[in-house]
């Protein structure tokens, strides 16, 4: 058995040989579909893997609030267009954050508030750069480390800044640019500190904190007319045993203060980094079914081939019966002929995949995942191929009268 | 040699063969009786379409759909599984057809090996006994030689050679010849009588009358029964001679034989 199957991938191996060309183009079907699968999944599993990092880093013992109520379900909440979210008040007030610092086991809380709008400094910086409205307990929260200076102080006087490293080097040239002024909305503010690079722009503030500034929240309420616009309220507990009881505690001030209305959301654990990573999953579910199609397309390349390949083939066919060969023998022949060239386009679409994926990476903040599930995949995927699309052909090799085979002239 | 102690190789008895159905039915075997012993040569002779090849096809376990019975070595294959006619056909049966049939993509080691793969051999001994083979016909040099290089009768002996490689104990032959020139006609057939000098059963297909001098026994057919079956003596006066014969020379029928056998009828 072991040397008749030896035999068979000998048998493949000279035939795929003896028409080489045709081989190649039937493995590129296969290719470029398990290439694209290869690197999407290489890519998502990379952004899903900062994100799940990150919490990791944290410590476990930090809750998020946000404001709306949490969307059932992943793709209900991604085909809801954003934009309307944006230009509604945020249900989150100045109340909520005084209220929940008050309440027990809280260790730090930390309101964010993103704005748009023009910052400057010796040059124009981009109109989306983020604004950052916070208190200097974010810091703490959210590991900030800085490169040069100090975070935010309440008592420092005057309007104080801190800037991402990036963001520095666009408004001035240079990540040292403590002491100067920078416009942010037509007001001044002195820079006091500048972040270390992180290449995190996908994070659970939402925020890529290597190109924002952040300023005060007395300050930056002032830029937006004393309103508040708070898009996430970051809380620590003491410790990760308390987080629980904390997280009931303050739900049950919230709707208290929000007339029993749960116009909020409280996230903890990996339920933070879900909304991000489950757009990710999302995402590369649809392009994965993309690639699926290609991949199907491969598979039909596969079974066309092999049927010409049958159909060339049937004296010789008839002559391997003749011979001694079993039907078994046939479809053996041709299903491994049919997995050849679905493997061979499966290792090089996953190769290929990979070298996409570092490529289209250099232009993203996030290194492709290496890991064995997405190998395996990419060998499934190919071996389904092969014996779903190779099947039919062999069978029809099999099933050939061997006397009207032999009569067939080549 | 018919009276041999041993049991018949061949027994077929009342075998049909019917194509088509309804207004186009037509038996291309209507009742064949016919016992082959070990080690006979025999030829079969007739006009197209009397079912010579299909008789062979039959023989061969090409075609399993009959009416009536094949016995072969004692055992009736009407029983036997499609996978156990395949592994007579490995093991017991070695085909020689009019066109060769050599697998064009395959250089002729590879094709004469080609029957050991079914038989489950490795790749360096199945290499080693195909080369083995070709020695014997002569064909030692030509062995990464693709088919379309050879000639028609140096293709016929690679295909010959593939046909024994397994030492199959039957060789089905039809039309050997029938795509060569007298000269290599005659090489080959001096090929199968040797094998059944050495004890082969060989069953020939022909329609050159002159080969028959070769065989034992010649059976022609008709409209798919059989016409006459004669036996020759043992052959005797091959051995002293060994190059083409005279094309002139008529086949030696044993006219005594022939009578009796009629006469039994």
């Amino acid at each position: 058995m072991k040397i008749l199957f030896a035999n068979h991938i000998h048998i493949a191996r000279q035939s795929i040989a003896s028409s080489r060309m045709r081989s190649i183009l039937t493995m590129l079907g296969v290719t470029i579909g398990v290439a694209s699968i290869t690197t999407i999944l290489a890519l998502s599993a990379g952004a899903n893997k900062i994100v799940v990092d990150q919490i990791n880093s944290l410590g476990g013992n930090i809750a998020v609030i946000r404001p709306g109520a949490s969307t059932e379900g992943t793709l209900s909440g991604i085909a809801e267009l954003p934009i309307g979210q944006q230009y509604t008040a945020s249900t989150l007030s100045n109340v909520d954050i005084t209220a929940i610092e008050n309440i027990e086991h809280v260790q730090a809380v930390a309101p964010l508030m993103i704005l748009g709008g023009s910052v400057s400094g010796d040059s124009e910086g981009s109109p989306r750069t983020p604004i950052v409205v916070t208190t200097p307990n974010l810091q703490q929260i959210s590991n900030l480390e800085l490169s040069d200076g100090q975070f935010l102080d309440p008592d420092l006087k005057g309007a104080t800044a801190v800037i991402g490293p990036q963001l520095s080097i666009d408004l001035y040239g240079t990540d040292q640019s403590i002491g100067k002024t920078v416009t942010v909305k037509g007001q001044p503010f002195t820079i006091i500190g500048i972040l270390k690079r992180t290449n995190m722009p996908i994070n659970y503030n939402m925020v890529d904190f290597d190109n924002t500034v952040i300023v005060d929240l007395e300050d930056g309420r002032a830029l937006i007319q004393g309103a508040s616009q708070i898009q996430q309220i970051n809380v620590q507990s003491e410790s990760v045993e308390y987080l629980g009881t904390m997280i009931t505690d303050i739900n049950k001030t919230l709707l208290k203060n929000h007339f029993g209305q749960a116009d909020f959301t409280i996230l903890s654990g990996a339920e933070i980094a879900q909304p991000t990573s489950s757009m990710f999953t999302a995402l590369a579910g649809v392009s994965v079914a993309i690639a699926a199609i290609s991949l199907v397309v491969g598979g039909i390349g596969i079974m066309n081939i092999m049927l010409v390949s049958v159909a060339e083939r049937t004296r010789e066919i008839g002559i391997r019966k003749a011979l001694g060969a079993t039907n078994g023998d046939i479809i053996s022949q041709f299903l491994i002929e049919s997995l050849a060239l679905s493997i061979g386009g499966g290792i090089t679409g996953y190769i290929a995949g990979y070298i996409l994926a570092f490529v289209i990476s250099t232009f993203l903040t996030f290194d492709p995942l290496f890991n064995w599930e997405i190998a395996g995949t990419a060998l499934v995927v190919s071996l389904v191929i092969g014996t779903l699309f190779g099947l039919y052909p062999a069978i029809r090799a099999a099933r050939k009268d061997p006397i009207s085979a032999l009569r067939q002239y080549d | 040699m018919a009276d041999t102690k041993t049991p018949p190789v061949i027994v077929l008895k009342q075998l049909k063969k019917r194509f088509g159905i309804g207004d186009a039915e037509h038996y291309a075997l209507d009742g064949i009786n016919l016992t082959i012993q070990k080690g006979e040569f025999i030829a079969i002779m007739g006009p197209s379409g009397c079912g010579k090849t299909t008789l062979l096809n039959v023989l061969g376990l090409l075609d399993s759909h009959i009416e009536g019975d094949y016995e072969l070595d004692g055992k009736s294959i009407a029983y036997l599984s499609a996978k156990r006619q395949a592994r007579i056909r490995s093991q017991q049966i070695g085909f020689v057809f009019q066109s060769f049939n050599l697998v064009s993509r395959l250089n002729v080691i590879d094709n004469v090996a080609l029957p050991l793969i079914y038989k489950g051999m490795a790749q360096l001994a199945r290499q080693k006994k195909a080369s083995a083979m070709l020695k014997s016909f002569h064909l030692g040099e030509r062995e990464f030689y693709m088919p379309n290089q050879l000639s028609g009768g140096q293709t016929q002996r690679v295909a010959i050679a593939r046909a024994l490689v397994n030492d199959p104990a039957i060789i089905l032959a039809d039309e050997p010849t029938g795509n060569l020139d007298s000269r290599a006609s005659h090489i080959i057939m001096e090929e199968l009588s040797d094998l059944h000098k050495h004890g082969n059963t060989i069953i020939m297909v022909t329609h050159n009358p002159d080969l028959t001098t070769y065989a034992s026994r010649v059976i022609t057919m008709l409209d798919g029964q059989i016409d006459t079956d004669t036996f020759r003596l043992p052959t005797q006066q091959k051995t002293d001679s060994k190059k083409p014969l005279n094309i002139e020379s008529k086949p030696k029928i044993d006219v005594k034989a022939a009578i009796k056998k009629k006469l039994k009828q």
